[in-house]
């Protein structure tokens, strides 16, 4: 129900902020268009919330196109998610068919399994664990038992209603998704063609591991990390260790040849069984990557002699020093959680009870005093400019004033 | 001119809040943008509040709880009666907060 009064006060306050901001929309913003947008979402929020009168009809919902073009849509969006994944967020907002008409067909053709809300919701998240299933597939060369699991997942995320258009795509999908994660497949045959290659290659890592125990320690930090996968070969000085490695090779073979095959052959038995780790861990696979991405990481530990940039230079020495110092914030924080402890004890007691009474009380005022007195137990305060929210209407007040017993 | 972000909370706030929320995660709006909508409807609500509104309205109630903190009165009131010229309500639980008025006027 809405109060007239209010739901007038409320469209006066909209048409305020939408007039007030246009110039910052129009000029220097992203126009008027995304400007009418917000104000048709702000107000269907205020009709289904009840507080004002919709002035124009129902929100609309572009329903009557949706079956008609699911084919030509099924192929494109599914890329779509694939490569970025997060669009799964904008499709679940309502918003996007306001969008859809003006952008790409990539969100028009989403809004077909988003317009029903259920649906839309469980073969979204499906298609995201399918991409994710598909980049193991690549990698591991076990293409029927992963493509089996893909296409289970397919069929469970299908149970939905776009069944009528799911038991296609599986096949579609099938195929155009490995060369969606070429790069991935790529990158790990790649690293498999070097390791078949070079076997000069291997006793560095053999070596590497043996020899230079104190070099474990330094992968162990940046292992602490742990996220950062392809950030092992960087944080680990890639020069030193292939400096020290060359030099291994070097005084080794002549001496060693046998145990360094063996050694070798034992790593191949390795490489089989785990193909996966060895690319991360040689670094050949990383190195494009860092090029493009992370160059000044590269260039801190590595060229910090060479490279003159200020810029780059000046983080790396700070990046260094930071090591030490890490030991003295991590006691501060060691000793800021023995004190939060309390903190957060007392803190949560408060918020219990807020978050409590919150729960309870969905009836808000929201006001500015002018006056708060009390005498012995007996309050009173005078409020203006008030918002309430009381048994789910929005009243407005210019005064009020309050007599509470405490 | 002073502004509080107070009445973000109400209904009108935070349905404007969600909205500006999505359209910043679509990246159709700058969040920079999209504070200054907030804050233009701050000055726009206070103003409407002020010069829109002539309603007066009567509370009493159990004061539950009370606090002051940071210029900001925030009672708690259980069984609280809310009278006005048009309506009346009564509500068992009921959460005022409240900003010090003197502080726009600065």
């Amino acid at each position: 129900m809405a109060t007239s009064a209010t739901g007038m006060v409320y469209i006066r306050v909209i048409e305020d902020v939408i007039s007030k901001v246009r110039d910052e929309f129009v000029n220097n913003g992203p126009g008027e268009s995304v400007l009418n947008e917000l104000q048709g979402i702000w107000e269907m929020k205020m009709i289904q919330a009840g507080v004002i009168i919709d002035r124009t009809s129902a929100p609309k919902q572009p329903a009557p196109g949706g079956p008609i073009t699911p084919v030509h849509d099924l192929n494109v969006p599914y890329e779509g998610t694939e490569e970025y994944e997060t669009p799964t967020a904008e499709i679940l907002f309502p918003p996007t068919p306001l969008q859809t008409p003006i952008q790409t067909p990539l969100p028009g053709s989403t809004p077909l399994p988003g317009s029903t809300p259920l649906p839309g919701s469980t073969p979204l998240p499906g298609t995201a664990d399918n991409s994710t299933y598909n980049i193991p597939t690549g990698s591991s060369d076990y293409p029927t038992p992963a493509s089996d699991s893909g296409g289970n997942t397919e069929a469970k995320s299908g149970n939905g209603r776009p069944s009528s258009y799911m038991p296609p795509p599986p096949s579609p999908w099938m195929n155009p998704r490995p060369p969606l994660s070429v790069d991935v497949n790529v990158a790990y045959v790649e690293g498999r063609d070097e390791a078949d290659r070079g076997t000069s290659h291997q006793p560095l890592t053999q070596d590497f591991f043996t020899m230079s125990a104190g070099k474990r320690k330094r992968e162990d930090f940046p292992a602490q990390y742990h996220n950062g996968g392809y950030n092992i070969p960087q944080q680990d000085g890639a020069g030193d260790a292939m400096s020290e490695i060359f030099e291994l090779e070097v005084s080794e073979f002549p001496g060693r040849q046998d145990s360094v095959t063996t050694a070798n052959r034992e790593i191949f038995a390795n490489l089989a069984s785990s193909s996966v780790k060895i690319p991360q861990l040689d670094g050949p696979i990383p190195d494009p990557y860092d090029d493009v991405l992370s160059t000044p990481n590269i260039y801190n530990y590595q060229g910090v002699v060479n490279e003159d940039y200020n810029i780059v230079n000046t983080p790396a020495p700070n990046d260094i020093q930071a090591s030490t110092p890490a030991v003295v914030t991590q006691n501060d924080a060691a000793e800021d959680d023995d004190d939060e402890p309390l903190n957060e004890n007392d803190d949560d007691e408060l918020d219990d009870v807020d978050q409590g009474e919150e729960l309870n009380t969905q009836h808000l005022v929201l006001a500015q005093f002018d006056k708060v007195t009390r005498t012995k137990s007996r309050w009173k305060c005078a409020l203006k400019d008030g918002i309430m929210h009381i048994n789910n209407k929005d009243i407005l007040f210019n005064k009020a004033t309050g007599e509470f017993d405490f | 001119m002073a502004t509080f972000e107070l009445y973000r909370r109400s209904t009108i706030g935070m349905c404007l809040t969600e909205t500006l929320d999505e359209m910043v995660q679509n990246g159709t709006l700058t969040p920079e943008l999209a504070i200054q909508v907030l804050v233009q409807f701050d000055k726009s609500m206070t103003e409407a509040l002020e010069t829109q509104v002539k309603s007066k309205v009567s509370i009493k109630g159990h004061l539950h709880t009370y606090r002051f903190c940071d210029n900001v009165w925030t009672f708690i009131l259980q069984d609280a009666l809310f009278k006005s010229e048009e309506l009346q309500e009564t509500v068992g639980r009921v959460k005022i907060v409240a900003c010090d008025s003197k502080l726009l006027s600065q």
